[in-house]
């Protein structure tokens, strides 16, 4: 199957070179062979290419702040400081540095999908409620975002396949394999009909 | 005998022939390439894509398409599986907070094996498996991975990784410890994070972690010099940058309130030229501040 697929492309290959240069029969092997063998070595180029190329991470900002920072972050804000009162009195850094955790990416570092996500919490000032809340609505809002259906900016000619040629592209290996099979049908379908 | 006119002709015949015979080639050619390792790139990009929307701070779209990148990756491993495939898939997953099926990728892409030139996939999908076992209550163990990365890997991307997570952890160890032991800790740390800058001047999130640490200190005067350093240089993310700018403010309000007046003085002028150099509203307020 896979070695007819290759057959096949060199059929073609001499039918078209037989319309247009009935007397240059010279040229079939270089011109396919070398045309071919490009096809070949593309592949091998390409996977280069696409190992080598290197994809990282973002690194996080660094979420552990010290607890003048915290207190600070509270303080300033004035809903905050009237609704996290007792705790900033009492020196409760624990349940500030919790709560911290949660509010920080959103009153101080004001992260749009945050925001958005936290809106009506945001306007009524339900701080506590967005704390409670937190982890559990922004693990189901990552999981809910959908993937759009066409991202037409993608390289389309990698998308359609054909399966048939897709097989033969594994099948053709090396140099020496194409160079065999272009001279056997070269001399099957040349030395029956012309010579 | 030459007749010109044939000539022309077979030379025209040849013209097309040639242009045919690569149209042929070229179409087999596009097809080759989309066999054995366009699933790779493709999800590379999507990978890559959603990274650029995090930096942005555009999470909805980030999330679609690690989603997507993670999608192509579990079409394609069945076939045509490799290491670096597996680490896409469990940075993807990793973002998208899968922290189980992160592992199971990042193990599978050690049991396929890096080839050589790949060090930098096997250091990231390291750092990949180390995140998960943090996650999964395991933080010990990663703190050792996140240090051996950072003692010694060659790579800029991987050393500032590494960084992030190693001061994060050894942060949080050492604000749990008694206040001599603490102090001692963070002494350690603004050591290691000194050693980083020294050995990447230009690398702003280095200045950004000394920053952070000089502020646990309680040294503002360095903190703000550090962070100051770390915006003109340049943060990875829009997150990191507003974080920064609010670590300015919070020392120029400390310094504010323990400078003597001759100090905050002098101080206060050289705040003022930096605040008119970013355009921010005004002494406490960034211009992307809206609140």
């Amino acid at each position: 199957m896979k070695t007819s697929g290759l057959d096949k492309i060199i059929e073609n290959g001499i039918k078209v070179l037989l319309e247009i240069f009935p007397d240059e029969k010279y040229l079939y092997f270089p011109l396919l062979y070398s045309a071919i063998i490009w096809a070949v070595k593309r592949p091998k180029e390409w996977k280069k290419q696409v190992f080598s190329w290197q994809v990282w991470v973002n690194p996080d900002r660094l979420q552990t702040k010290p607890d003048a920072f915290i207190l600070e972050f509270f303080k300033n804000d004035s809903s905050l400081a009237r609704e996290y009162e007792q705790e900033i009195k009492g020196n409760d850094l624990k349940t500030l540095r919790e709560a911290f955790l949660r509010l920080y990416p959103l009153v101080g570092l004001e992260d749009p999908f945050l925001s958005g996500l936290f809106f009506e919490e945001l306007e009524s000032k339900d701080f506590r409620r967005i704390v409670k809340t937190f982890d559990e609505r922004v693990r189901k809002a990552k999981k809910d975002i959908s993937v759009p259906e066409n991202q037409t900016y993608f390289i389309e000619s990698l998308k359609t396949l054909d399966d048939e040629v897709l097989s033969l592209s594994t099948q053709i290996i090396s140099e020496s394999k194409v160079r065999k099979a272009i001279a056997r049908i070269l001399k099957k379908q040349i030395g029956k009909k012309y010579e | 005998m030459n007749n010109p006119v044939s000539n022309n002709l077979k030379k025209n015949k040849f013209g097309k022939g040639l242009k045919f015979c690569i149209g042929i080639y070229l179409s087999l050619c596009l097809l080759i390439f989309s066999s054995c390792v366009s699933h790779l790139k493709e999800a590379k990009f999507y990978y890559d894509q959603g990274e650029g929307h995090l930096r942005l701070y555009q999470t909805e779209e980030a999330m679609a398409s690690f989603k997507k990148a993670v999608e192509e990756a579990e079409i394609k491993v069945k076939n045509h599986a490799s290491a670096q495939l597996y680490m896409v898939k469990g940075l993807s997953e990793i973002r998208l907070e899968l922290w189980e099926e992160a592992e199971r990728s990042f193990l599978k892409a050690f049991s396929l094996g890096y080839e050589k030139g790949e060090e930098w996939a096997k250091e990231l999908s390291l750092f990949g498996l180390a995140s998960t076992m943090e996650e999964f209550g395991l933080e010990d163990s990663a703190l050792k991975v996140y240090e051996g990365i950072l003692g010694r890997s060659n790579l800029t991307p991987m050393t500032v990784l590494a960084a992030q997570k190693y001061m994060d952890i050894s942060l949080k160890k050492a604000l749990q410890m008694p206040e001599p032991e603490c102090k001692k800790e963070l002494m350690k740390l603004i050591g290691k994070a000194e050693k980083l800058t020294e050995k990447d001047l230009s690398c702003g999130y280095f200045h950004y972690v000394q920053s952070q640490i000089y502020s646990h200190l309680g040294r503002y005067r360095k903190s703000f010099e550090e962070a100051v350093m770390a915006k003109e240089l340049g943060l990875p993310s829009e997150e990191i940058a507003r974080d920064n700018d609010l670590q300015i403010i919070f020392c120029y309000k400390e310094l504010k309130s323990i400078c003597s007046p001759g100090e905050w003085d002098t101080f206060q002028k050289i705040y003022s030229r930096w605040v008119k150099k970013w355009h921010w509203k005004d002494s406490v307020t960034p211009h992307w501040k809206t609140r």
